[in-house]
């Protein structure tokens, strides 16, 4: 099987010949390319490059043109600060809407012209032209909550639940009707999987999660689908007390950072729902050994049941030993 | 004098209108500026801290309640100042360099600054030579660090190592959080302590002040 029929057999329930292997990598694969992390960021062609180099030195069965959160709110026009290998992050200290009226005349971006959304539409462009054949091409967009907090301000939007919830809805509206558009032309250019991170989303509990961010990542998901493409939801952080409701979005995979068992994931999710994750980052695939990620993957398969795709809980960190990652490859490639 | 058992709840509920009307209505009455803060602010953060824990509130909840102790605490502050009363300990705290990221520390410090600490906040992106400036001028006796990121946590090494240069690293206790942070990390660079939520984090340094004293 090559690895785009792998993942999308796993999709539909089938059998696979191994488990699909779908970590998140991304300064690792600049840094695997020898890419600085700002010109990554910044070009479709040096990301494209790395996603290549990744993919074929570990196995993965997938590129993805994911690179960071302020790729919708610099095009938006809010004030993003660049550093030389790292990130680039949003300032929220000048959050775009700091002032709340100024939602009303805020227009959705064009994604024809210039501009950081529209290079990520030219890395799917690229990677599905050098990869699409065998692999799966994940487009990447920022889910309604995370988006929201982009524009807002993280700390003023987690208040504005409180204090303006007609004001959170309708950011809420804006902010999916922004990654319908995002998501399609992904698509159009050769995405066959979008994946949407909704970081901030784990911050809440399960009341604000089913009356605000669940109906919009819903709303989104099914658009994505509606395309003719997987979805793949990503909540950073411990999702624990939401995790029932990310079991009903729609999405084709849910991804789960380590502060959730899969076991638990499994418990609230119909049995062929397909969980992708999870091990501990930082502390099992950066600073294990080979043996304990093996162990640790072996858990999380126990967990998960058959409906597994292998992966970490988040970003494979900067510095994760190269025979961790091995590990990690050989470890799906040695299941099914 | 007002019941002030309603400042307590209001900062549960995270009522900050409430908070600051009564506790403003209590000044006035002649109620001791100390006994707010340690007879119901206090207790109310702990409060707050225990169902944060247990999972019955969440980030949003915890900011609501930290804006009603906040409310409460500007009326409270200038008064205690003037007494000449001393705080349970003066701290610190700031996301290290090249991280912008400050929910946490937010937490983090509101939970400080309802615990009874002074708190100062250097926001985000804060330079060691920052962190070593503000503790010798207020004073500090613990400093904060926090990270989001793999890639800025080295940061707190930076400074840790910058406090030994700068001589004043037995003058402070360091503690560091964040969720890339393990103990094993602490160790690693010499920090005093690891904390692995906002209400460790207010145990942590009660205990790392109790140590120094």
């Amino acid at each position: 099987m090559t690895g785009k029929e792998r993942i999308l057999a796993k999709l539909r329930g089938e059998p696979t010949d191994s488990l699909p292997l779908m970590p998140i990598t991304m300064m690792f694969a600049a840094d695997l390319a020898g890419a600085r992390y700002r010109d990554y960021a910044r070009d479709h062609r040096v990301l494209a490059d790395a996603q290549v180099a990744v993919a074929d030195r570990f196995g993965f069965d997938y590129v993805s043109a994911i690179s960071d959160p302020a790729r919708e709110a610099s095009d938006l026009g809010a004030t993003v600060e660049w550093f030389d290998d790292q990130p680039p992050a949003i300032v929220e200290s000048r959050a775009l809407l700091d002032e709340k009226s100024r939602l009303a005349v805020l227009r959705l971006p064009d994604l024809s012209a210039a501009g950081r959304m529209r290079d990520r539409v030219e890395a799917v462009r690229l990677l599905a032209e050098r990869s699409g054949a065998t692999r799966i091409v994940e487009g990447w967009v920022e889910g309604p909550c995370a988006m929201s907090a982009d524009l807002r301000g993280l700390n003023t939007l987690m208040l504005d639940f409180f204090d303006d919830p007609p004001f959170v809805e309708a950011l809420f509206d804006f902010t999916v009707r922004m990654e319908v558009e995002f998501a399609r032309a992904q698509v159009e250019a050769g995405a066959t999987l979008i994946g949407v991170g909704d970081a901030a989303a784990s911050l809440v509990g399960p009341k604000l999660y089913t009356q605000y961010v669940l109906p919009c990542e819903q709303r989104l998901i099914a658009a994505i689908r509606a395309f003719g493409v997987p979805a793949r939801l990503h909540i950073c952080g411990n999702t624990r007390r939401i995790v029932e409701g990310m079991g009903q979005t729609g999405a084709d995979i849910i991804d789960l950072d380590f502060p959730t068992p899969l076991g638990h994931a499994r418990h609230a999710m119909r049995e062929s729902q397909v969980l992708l994750g999870n091990i501990d980052p930082v502390r099992e695939l950066r600073d294990g050994t080979p043996a304990s990620v093996k162990a640790a993957l072996a858990e999380c398969y126990r967990q998960a049941g058959a409906a597994y795709i292998c992966g970490a809980g988040c970003e494979a960190p900067r510095g994760t030993p190269h025979v961790n990652m091995e590990a990690m490859a050989r470890f799906a490639r040695s299941r099914s | 004098m007002p019941d002030l058992e309603k400042l307590r709840e209001a900062v549960i509920e995270g009522d900050w209108k409430t908070a600051a009307a009564v506790t403003q209505a209590a000044i006035a009455a002649g109620a001791e500026p100390l006994a707010i803060v340690t007879g119901y602010l206090v207790p109310a953060m702990d409060e707050v801290g225990r169902r944060f824990e247990c999972d019955e509130f969440f980030v949003p909840e915890m900011l609501l309640s930290a804006r009603a102790m906040k409310a409460s605490m500007e009326i409270v502050r200038p008064l205690l100042v003037a007494t000449g009363a001393e705080p349970v300990g003066r701290v610190v705290i700031g996301t290290v360099k090249g991280d912008l990221h400050d929910i946490g520390k937010n937490l983090v410090a509101s939970m400080l600054e309802g615990g009874g600490f002074e708190v100062i906040d250097l926001g985000t992106d804060v330079a060691p030579e920052r962190f070593i400036e503000a503790a010798a001028a207020s004073n500090a006796n613990l400093v904060a660090l926090s990270a989001l990121l793999t890639v800025t946590m080295t940061w707190m090494k930076t400074t840790v190592d910058a406090f030994q240069t700068a001589g004043l690293r037995e003058r402070v206790k360091i503690m560091v959080g964040g969720a890339p942070l393990t103990q094993q990390y602490a160790d690693a660079i010499g920090a005093d302590g690891y904390g692995e939520s906002a209400t460790s984090a207010v145990a942590l340094a009660r205990k790392l002040v109790a140590a120094a004293s």
